[in-house]
């Protein structure tokens, strides 16, 4: 069956999320808390804030939480017991996520949902429908199309709201996103020609007005090749390493696994982690493979623009949301580093013939 | 388990018992643990190079080499130096009580590729851990290698790991047994080597030929070995080595241990001299 979509007002949209949320459903949206846009469980559908603008943080914490307990475990007189995490339960709905933070959970899905499957992250994976949001306006950091991305992309969304006018087109797209709007059938109306017309000049317009220079698949090899550049040196130098650029990224994945707790009880709990903190790979032993700073923002770099890519058919990790360029308390933008350092090896690269 | 298709938390340990321990120097220890779970036990299977996540509850996770040969089944075994948190709380354990274990994960030593060719294994200090199991190996299946040499090195006389085993190295048919120290940790009544590993190994004056050279030790003795290997005409497709980065899942998803487009922990941590020539210098 052709998948359609749905013309709604703004009070339908509302009486539809309100109908979710009685049906039992965890709806996550972004809500204004203490002046900042974040991703909160809300209660009222007129909590959610649909505006123009990005949350202050991706909704990757509820796939990918800061924090999860991964075992608990209790020791009474040398008997060890162990008592596996529990999973979530509930069906969750990610509602009104911009499209370069959907095609973040497509990059999170190429890591958990790789060789090794991680139940964990499969689980609430499963149970996770992602309604996203097409833009209405550029920020100045955004450079989504400079990555593949789109205003109005798809990828990672099971459905899609588009603002028309004084409403919203909706717009299904995998059997999730059906399901989550099985209601609507038979009582909504289709977008009339002219509302498509509409979402189409937006996207075209939002997008034209994020000027960064695009950043080729092609150059993965180049950049792998620049390790050795004294450029690294000199873009790296300013950085603090204060990893705000990992904590707000859609598509930084790594993780540290800690216990907590004592020699009676506790668990055993990974949470986010970032490769640009001095501790991350130095060794007990002292040796540190990445003992500076500027090694470990290439690292930063390298790994979203070339190591990934050429292991993932080309694609970067990086979405192009620009929360890193936007938060970086010293002004380090990751598009323009990997401009430069494209630039400089393929330089590199013709004077060596 | 968590996902409704079966896949399960790949986080969860199995609990295994210390069996027997035994002190190799004043802060390295070699531990023979057990399954608690007999059915874990029968499932259990590896190969010699891959390795494990040791954990003591409240303490963390470590990741130490699996030190038995899989020839040598029925338990595992690892040696580690006391050198961090959780090292430490390793070896304040004692006999009888339990550790967490999960593995084994990564790749392995190409053993059955050895086959027939002369063997030379060079461990620095700790590294000789992770060549204990590929070396039992050959010990177990004897007439199926060639001549083999160990070379077994450590900063002073106290450092040396596996001194007892060696004797019983060495007793075995065309195996010799080179003991050395860095300059200025030897002892008056020492009589193995002194030098440097790669000094050490220059020494030696062995033919590169169809040999295999199985390497393991510290960043810097990687360095100066396979300058060494170069000037004696060693190719580096008989060279490998085994990595130890940080790591903390194991699975190649943690990040911690990513060079390049390699994730130390599940495409290696056993790579070829000529492999680690392509990846970027970051280990």
């Amino acid at each position: 069956m052709a998948r359609t979509a749905w013309r709604l007002t703004q009070g339908e949209l509302l009486e539809w999320l309100e109908h979710l949320l009685r049906e039992g459903r965890r709806i996550v949206a972004p809500v204004e808390e203490d002046g900042l846009r974040l991703f909160r469980a809300v209660h009222a559908a007129t909590q959610v804030c649909l505006a123009p603008g990005k949350t202050r943080w991706s909704p990757k914490e509820f796939l990918f939480p800061r924090t999860e307990t991964l075992f608990t475990y209790s020791a009474d007189g040398g008997e060890v017991r162990l008592a596996d995490a529990v999973g979530p339960e509930t069906e969750q709905v990610l509602f009104g996520v911009r499209p370069c933070d959907a095609a973040g959970l497509c990059r999170l899905d190429a890591v958990f949902h790789g060789e090794t499957a991680d139940g964990l992250y499969a689980r609430r994976r499963e149970l996770t429908t992602v309604a996203s949001l097409a833009c209405d306006e550029a920020e100045p950091e955004c450079f989504c199309t400079a990555v593949g991305g789109s205003p109005a992309g798809v990828d990672g969304s099971d459905l899609q709201l588009v603002a028309v006018g004084e409403g919203w087109i909706v717009r299904p797209l995998t059997r999730k996103g059906e399901a989550l709007t099985a209601s609507l059938r038979g009582r909504a109306p289709v977008p009339a020609p002219e509302d498509w017309a509409q979402a189409e000049e937006r996207a075209r317009r939002v997008a034209e007005r994020i000027r960064q220079r695009p950043i080729a698949r092609e150059w993965a090899a180049v950049l792998e090749a620049s390790f050795g550049l004294p450029l690294w040196e000199a873009l790296g130098r300013r950085c603090l390493g204060c990893s705000i650029c990992t904590y707000v990224c859609p598509s930084c994945s790594c993780f540290d696994v800690q216990d907590s707790g004592n020699a009676w009880c506790g668990e055993r709990c990974r949470s986010w982690d970032s490769c640009t903190f001095a501790l991350f790979t130095r060794h007990a032993s002292g040796h540190d493979p990445r003992p500076t700073q500027a090694a470990r923002y290439r690292q930063r770099v390298l790994h979203k623009f070339a190591y990934f890519p050429l292991a993932n058919d080309g694609q970067t990790m990086c979405v192009g949301c620009g929360r890193c360029v936007a938060l970086c308390p010293v002004g380090m933008n990751v598009h323009e580093s990997v401009q430069r350092v494209a630039a400089a090896a393929r330089e590199s690269v013709d004077a060596r013939g | 388990m968590l996902a409704g298709d079966g896949r399960r938390n790949p986080f969860l340990p199995h609990l295994v018992r210390i069996a027997a321990a035994r002190d190799e120097t004043h802060d390295v220890r070699t531990l023979r643990l057990t399954f608690l779970d007999p059915g874990a036990a029968r499932a259990f299977e590896w190969e010699a190079g891959q390795f494990g996540e040791f954990s003591v509850f409240g303490a963390g996770e470590s990741v130490f080499t699996l030190a038995n040969a899989p020839t040598r089944a029925g338990y595992i075994e690892c040696t580690f130096r006391a050198i961090g948190k959780v090292t430490a709380a390793i070896r304040g354990l004692s006999v009888g009580q339990v550790l967490g274990f999960r593995g084994p994960y990564g790749n392995h030593f190409p053993v059955a590729e050895w086959r027939g060719r002369d063997l030379l294994f060079v461990g620095g200090g700790i590294g000789m851990a992770a060549l204990r199991a590929p070396l039992q190996s050959v010990l177990d299946n004897r007439q199926d290698f060639g001549k083999v040499v160990v070379l077994n090195g450590a900063r002073s006389v106290a450092d040396l790991v596996y001194r007892d085993e060696m004797k019983d190295w060495e007793q075995t048919d065309r195996v010799r047994v080179v003991r050395a120290v860095d300059p200025g940790g030897e002892t008056p009544d020492w009589d193995g080597e002194v030098g440097l590993i790669p000094s050490v190994f220059e020494r030696l004056q062995l033919k590169p030929d169809s040999r295999v050279v199985i390497v393991c030790g510290p960043p810097v003795m990687l360095h100066y070995m396979f300058r060494s290997l170069e000037r004696m005409g060693y190719a580096p497709e008989q060279v490998v080595t085994t990595l130890e980065n940080k790591m903390k899942c194991g699975l190649g998803l943690c990040g911690r241990c990513n060079i390049g487009r390699v994730f130390v922990c599940r495409d290696g941590p056993v790579f070829t001299w000529a492999e680690m020539q392509t990846l970027p210098k970051d280990f």
